[in-house]
C-alpha cells in the first residue's frame, strides 16, 4: 500500500507554477425582503416556508399541515405535540417508520432555500428517515446567499451538517421530477 | 475513416425517436441551467472565481492534501491513500473486511466507476448496493451509466417498469415514474436498514476543516451513512477547495450548473465521525498527480463532475454516452479518457465540432475545446491519425503553398460540377451523406479580381 | 459615396477571401468588397493568397498549417486592416496563428484581422445604408463567430445580450429578422467534423435548418459560409424552402 508521503512526493514531482489565491469579495445576490424570497424559492424547489403569524401556536399549526401523522418525533421543548423523543433511542434503525419529524435550523439561505441544521439530535438519521420533515427556523436568521451562510458557519463547530432545500427527490426515471425519493417526502419550514 | 464513436454515434441516430428524445431533454437540463445561471448577477464573476480557486488549490495540492489529512484525521476520520485503482480498491475491501461487512450501501460516485469497485468487491463476496435511483436502475440492469450525473438517461420509462416488475415485483405494466420511485423507495429502505457500512464519494474536501462535503437529492447518502456505523468515502485528490470560505463558491455553482436547481436538496458536511462510529477517507491519485504536471491539460483537474458540458453539448446530445469509449462522455470525457490513455481512448476525440459551447458552461471555465483541438494535434505522432485526413490534409497544405497551383486550381474546379452523380456520391464522400455538394462558381474571385472585374463592380 | 472618419481613409485594408468563398461564393467576396469601396475605404487584394490552414489544423495537422501562415504573414502584414468575409477563417488567424508561429516570429496579422461584418460594426460604424431587403432572414449565429469574435452574446453566458450582425442587418429597409430556437447551437459543420462524423453532423443540420425554418425563415444568412454551405447541402437534399445568403451580400444589396 501507498504511504502518505509516496502520494504527495508524485504530486510534488509533478510541479506546477504556483497560482495566487483569488480574494473572495465578489457583490453576491441581495434581495430587499430575504424572507419572502426565503418563501417563494421553498416553494420553488417542492417545499413550503410558513410564517408562523403572531399569537398562532406552532403546535396547531403543524397539526393542521399534517393531521394524519401518528408518529411525531421531536426533542424541541415547545413541541408538545410529538409522540416520542428521538433521543431516547440508541439505534437509528428504530427511527425507521417516523411519520414526522420537528427539528430546528440554523440559518435559511434566500437564494436557494437551503437550512443549515448542524447536527442538533443524537442521530442525524432522524433528519432522512422520517416520512416528513418541519424544519423551524427564526425568520431573523435567514442570509441573502451562500457565502453569509458559510461566513456564520465558518465560526461554529459540528460534527455533522446539512444543508436541506426542499423534500428528497429523483428525476432519474425519464427526467420526470417525482418528489419523496429516499429522505423526507415533504419539508416545510416554519418561520417562527 | 470512421472513428468508434462515430460508429456508435451512426447506431444511436438511426433510432431517430430516441436521438430526438435524448437530445431534447438534455437540452431542457441546459435551458434550466441557463435559467439559474441569468438569475445570478455574479454567475460569470462567480465562474471565474470558481476556476481561480481551483488552479489555485491544485498549484498547492501537496500543501493542501497535507492541511486536510491532518485536520480529517484530527477529526477523528482514518485517511488512506491510493496511488491507482487497485490499491483504492484493496483499502476498500480491506476496511470492509475487518468490519466484517457483508452488505454495503452505495451513493452515486464515479471515482469508484472510475476504480471498477464494484465488480471488485463482488468477486470478495461483499453485496453492494447502489442507491441512487439512477444507478440502482443500471446495476439491475447490468449496465454503465451514460451520463455522470443523470446515469440512466438512456433508458425509457417502459424499460424500468418492465426491470421493476421482474426485480421489484411491481405492478405489471406501470411505468409511472412516480409509482416506481415509490417502489425503490420501498425496497431500498429495507437495504438501508440491512447494510453494515456505507460509501460515498465526495463533491469537495475542505482542507481547513478536513470535512468532506456530499450533494445528493435524493438523501441517499445520508441514509447509508446514518443507519451505519461504518461510512466510507472515496475521494479524488483534486476535490480539495481551501476552506469554507471558497466552497461556498462552488455550493453555488454545483446544481445550478449541473441540473438548473438553486441547490442540490441534500448538502452534507461530514466532519467527525458520530458516537461509536467510523468514518475512512480514501485519498486517490489514479494519474491525477501526473496531470498535475500537464500544462496543456492540467485544466481537466478542476472538474467539479456537474455534467454541464455534456448538456450543452451538440454531439453529445445526440450520440448518447454509449457512443463514447471512456466511462466519462461529453467534452471532459474526450479529454480524461486520452488523459488516462490516448492509445485507448483516442475514438472520441472525433466526437466533437469546435463549437465551444463546453468553455462556456463550464463552472470551472476548463479550456475543453483548446484542449480537444490538442489533442487532435497529437494524433498523428501516436499512429491514431486517420489516413484519410491525413492525406486530404497533405494534399491541401501542397495546394495552398502553391499559390499559382492554387490560381490553377480555382479555375478547374468548376468542372467538378460537371461530374456524374454516381461518382461524386460515392461512399468515399462522406460529404455526400445527407448533403449535396456545394457547386464551384463559374469564376473564382481571384481570376475576377486579376482581370479587373471585381472593380468594376462597383463603378455604377 | 459614404463619409465616415478621415483616418480611417488614409488606412490600408488588405482583402481577404478565404479559399471556399473564392472558390464556390466568389459573389460574397465581390460583395464585401463594394461595401469597404463604399466606404470610401482603400482596398486592396493580394493575389497569392491562398487558405488559412484551419481545415488541416482542426483534422489534427496544425503544423501543416505552418507554411501558409507564413505566406498570410508575408502578404497581409503590410496592411492596417485586415477584413475577410468568415468569422471562423478570421478566429484561426486570430486566435491560432500566434501559436503556430511561435518560435519562428511573433504573428504580426492575428492582432489586426477583422470578419467583415465585425469591420464594418466596430470601425466603420455606419448608421444607414441604401437597399432593401423585403425579406424574412432568420440569423445564422456560427460558434466561432458567436464564442470566439463575440459577434453576439452567446447564449450560456450571464452578459449583456446583444448582436452585431441584427444590428447591421436592421440598417437595411424592408429587413424583417429573426432567430432560431437554440439560437446559437452548432449546425454541425465543423470541417473536418463533417467528414469525419457525418451523421451526427448532418443531425446537426437537419435539426439547425428545421429550427431556422421553423422561426419563419425565407433566407438564413450570417457571418460564415462555411456553416451556410452545409445547410445548404442539406437543404438541397432534402428539397425545403429555403434559401441562402452571406450577411455581407444583404448589406451590399443596395449597392
Amino acid at each position: 500500500m501507498s504511504l502518505k508521503n509516496d502520494i504527495i512526493d508524485s504530486v510534488r514531482r509533478h510541479a506546477q507554477a504556483e497560482c495566487d489565491m483569488p480574494e473572495i469579495s465578489l457583490e453576491a445576490v441581495k434581495y430587499a425582503d430575504p424572507v419572502s424570497e426565503f418563501v417563494e424559492i421553498s416553494r420553488f424547489v417542492g417545499g413550503d416556508a410558513i410564517i408562523l403569524k403572531d399569537g398562532e401556536n406552532i403546535n396547531t399549526l403543524i397539526r393542521t399541515l399534517y393531521p394524519e401523522a401518528v408518529t411525531v418525533a421531536s426533542n424541541m421543548p415547545e413541541i408538545s405535540i410529538s409522540t416520542c423523543n428521538p433521543d431516547a433511542a440508541d439505534d437509528p434503525h428504530n427511527l425507521n417508520g417516523i411519520d414526522l419529524a420537528i427539528v430546528k435550523g440554523e440559518i435559511g439561505v434566500a437564494e436557494n432555500g437551503c437550512v443549515w441544521i448542524p447536527q442538533n439530535v443524537k442521530l442525524k438519521a432522524l433528519y432522512f428517515i422520517a416520512e416528513n420533515l418541519v424544519i423551524i427556523l427564526d425568520r431573523n436568521r435567514i442570509v441573502n446567499n451562500m457565502h453569509e451562510a458559510y461566513e456564520y458557519i465558518a465560526g461554529t463547530g459540528y460534527g455533522f451538517g446539512v444543508f436541506i432545500s426542499g423534500p428528497s427527490k429523483t428525476a432519474d426515471i425519464e427526467q420526470a421530477l417525482v418528489i419523496g425519493a429516499h429522505g423526507a417526502k415533504s419539508v416545510t419550514v416554519i418561520l417562527s | 475513416m470512421s472513428t468508434k464513436h462515430a460508429a456508435a454515434a451512426r447506431q444511436f441516430i438511426l433510432n431517430r425517436e430516441q436521438e430526438q428524445w435524448h437530445n431534447e431533454t438534455l437540452w431542457m437540463v441546459r435551458q434550466k441551467r441557463d435559467n439559474m445561471a441569468m438569475r445570478i448577477a455574479e454567475w460569470e464573476e462567480l465562474r471565474e472565481l470558481a476556476g481561480k480557486i481551483k488552479m489555485h488549490t491544485i498549484s498547492r495540492l501537496d500543501h493542501y492534501l497535507e492541511l486536510f489529512s491532518s485536520e480529517a484525521e484530527r477529526n477523528g476520520a482514518t485517511v488512506h491513500w491510493a496511488k491507482d485503482a487497485n490499491e483504492h480498491n484493496e483499502i476498500v475491501y480491506s476496511i470492509l473486511k475487518e468490519h466484517r461487512v457483508k452488505k454495503l450501501v452505495k451513493s452515486k460516485s464515479m471515482l469508484t466507476e472510475e476504480c471498477l469497485l464494484n465488480p471488485y468487491l463482488i468477486e470478495q463476496g461483499i453485496e453492494v448496493v447502489e442507491s441512487d435511483l439512477g444507478e440502482r436502475i443500471l446495476q439491475l440492469m447490468g449496465e454503465n451509466p451514460s451520463h455522470i450525473v443523470m446515469p440512466a438517461i438512456h433508458r425509457k420509462r417502459e424499460e424500468v417498469g418492465k426491470l421493476f416488475e421482474e426485480k421489484m415485483d411491481s405492478e405489471k405494466g406501470n411505468s409511472d415514474p412516480t409509482y416506481l420511485t415509490r417502489i425503490a423507495r420501498k425496497y431500498l429502505r429495507n437495504e438501508f436498514l440491512t447494510a453494515d457500512a456505507a460509501m460515498t464519494g465526495a463533491n469537495f474536501g475542505v482542507a481547513q476543516t478536513g470535512e468532506v462535503v456530499v450533494c445528493t437529492n435524493e438523501g441517499n447518502a445520508d441514509m447509508g451513512t446514518s443507519l451505519c456505523r461504518l461510512h466510507i468515502v472515496s475521494m479524488g485528490m483534486e476535490k480539495l477547495v481551501p476552506d469554507l470560505k471558497s466552497l461556498g463558491v462552488f455550493t453555488r455553482l454545483l446544481a445550478r450548473s449541473a441540473t438548473g436547481q438553486p441547490s442540490t436538496t441534500y448538502t452534507s458536511h461530514y466532519r467527525r465521525p458520530g458516537e461509536g462510529c467510523e468514518m475512512h477517507i480514501v485519498i486517490v491519485d489514479n494519474g491525477r498527480s501526473e496531470i498535475r504536471g500537464n500544462s496543456e491539460h492540467v485544466q481537466t483537474l478542476k472538474c467539479i463532475r456537474c455534467g454541464a458540458c455534456m448538456n450543452t453539448c451538440p454531439v453529445y446530445r445526440r450520440s448518447g454516452g454509449y457512443s463514447y469509449t471512456y466511462f466519462i462522455p461529453g467534452p471532459i470525457g474526450i479529454n480524461l479518457g486520452m488523459l488516462k490513455c490516448p492509445g485507448k481512448y483516442s475514438d472520441n476525440v472525433s466526437a466533437c465540432s469546435l463549437c465551444y459551447s463546453c468553455n462556456n458552461v463550464c463552472p470551472a471555465k476548463i479550456n475543453l475545446a483548446e484542449q480537444i483541438y490538442g489533442w487532435r494535434q497529437g494524433l498523428d505522432s501516436i499512429g491514431k491519425a486517420d489516413r484519410m485526413k491525413k492525406l486530404m490534409s497533405k494534399g491541401m497544405k501542397f495546394l495552398f503553398s502553391h499559390p499559382a497551383l492554387y490560381r490553377n486550381a480555382l479555375k478547374m474546379s468548376p468542372a467538378i460540377n460537371l461530374l456524374p452523380r454516381f461518382l461524386v456520391y460515392s461512399k468515399l464522400n462522406a460529404w455526400g451523406y445527407g448533403r449535396e455538394m456545394p457547386r464551384f462558381a463559374g469564376e473564382s474571385f481571384t481570376s475576377m479580381w486579376i482581370k479587373g472585374k471585381v472593380k468594376k463592380t462597383n463603378r455604377k | 459615396m459614404y463619409y465616415i472618419c478621415i483616418k480611417l481613409l488614409i488606412m490600408k485594408i488588405g482583402l481577404f477571401i478565404p479559399c471556399y468563398v473564392n472558390a464556390i461564393y466568389p459573389d460574397v467576396g465581390i460583395a464585401t468588397y463594394k461595401l469597404l469601396d463604399y466606404f470610401g475605404l482603400d482596398v486592396d487584394y493580394p493575389v497569392d493568397q491562398t487558405c488559412c490552414g484551419q481545415p488541416m489544423a482542426n483534422a489534427g495537422f496544425e503544423n501543416k498549417a505552418l507554411s501558409l501562415a507564413e505566406n498570410f504573414e508575408k502578404l497581409f502584414a503590410q496592411y492596417d486592416y485586415i477584413v475577410a468575409p468568415s468569422a471562423s477563417c478570421t478566429a484561426f488567424v486570430k486566435y491560432n496563428f500566434p501559436a503556430i508561429l511561435k518560435g519562428e516570429h511573433l504573428c504580426r496579422t492575428g492582432g489586426k484581422i477583422y470578419d467583415a461584418c465585425e469591420f464594418i460594426h466596430d470601425i466603420v460604424k455606419p448608421e444607414k445604408l441604401p437597399g432593401k431587403f423585403p425579406h424574412k432572414v432568420s440569423v445564422h449565429n456560427s460558434c466561432h463567430g458567436v464564442r470566439e469574435l463575440h459577434l453576439s452574446s452567446a447564449s450560456e453566458l450571464n452578459i449583456p445580450r446583444y448582436s452585431k450582425i441584427k444590428n447591421l442587418l436592421s440598417l437595411i429597409e424592408g429587413i424583417e429578422i429573426t432567430e432560431p430556437a437554440k439560437v446559437d447551437e452548432c449546425c454541425g459543420f465543423g470541417g473536418m467534423f463533417a467528414i469525419e462524423e457525418p451523421v451526427v453532423s448532418v443531425c446537426m443540420g437537419e435539426d439547425k435548418v428545421k429550427n431556422h425554418i421553423a422561426a419563419g425563415a425565407e433566407y438564413i444568412s450570417g457571418a460564415d459560409s462555411s456553416c451556410l454551405m452545409h445547410m445548404q447541402g442539406i437543404v438541397a437534399r432534402n428539397k425545403l424552402p429555403v434559401k441562402f445568403i452571406h450577411a455581407i451580400q444583404i448589406l451590399a444589396s443596395g449597392l
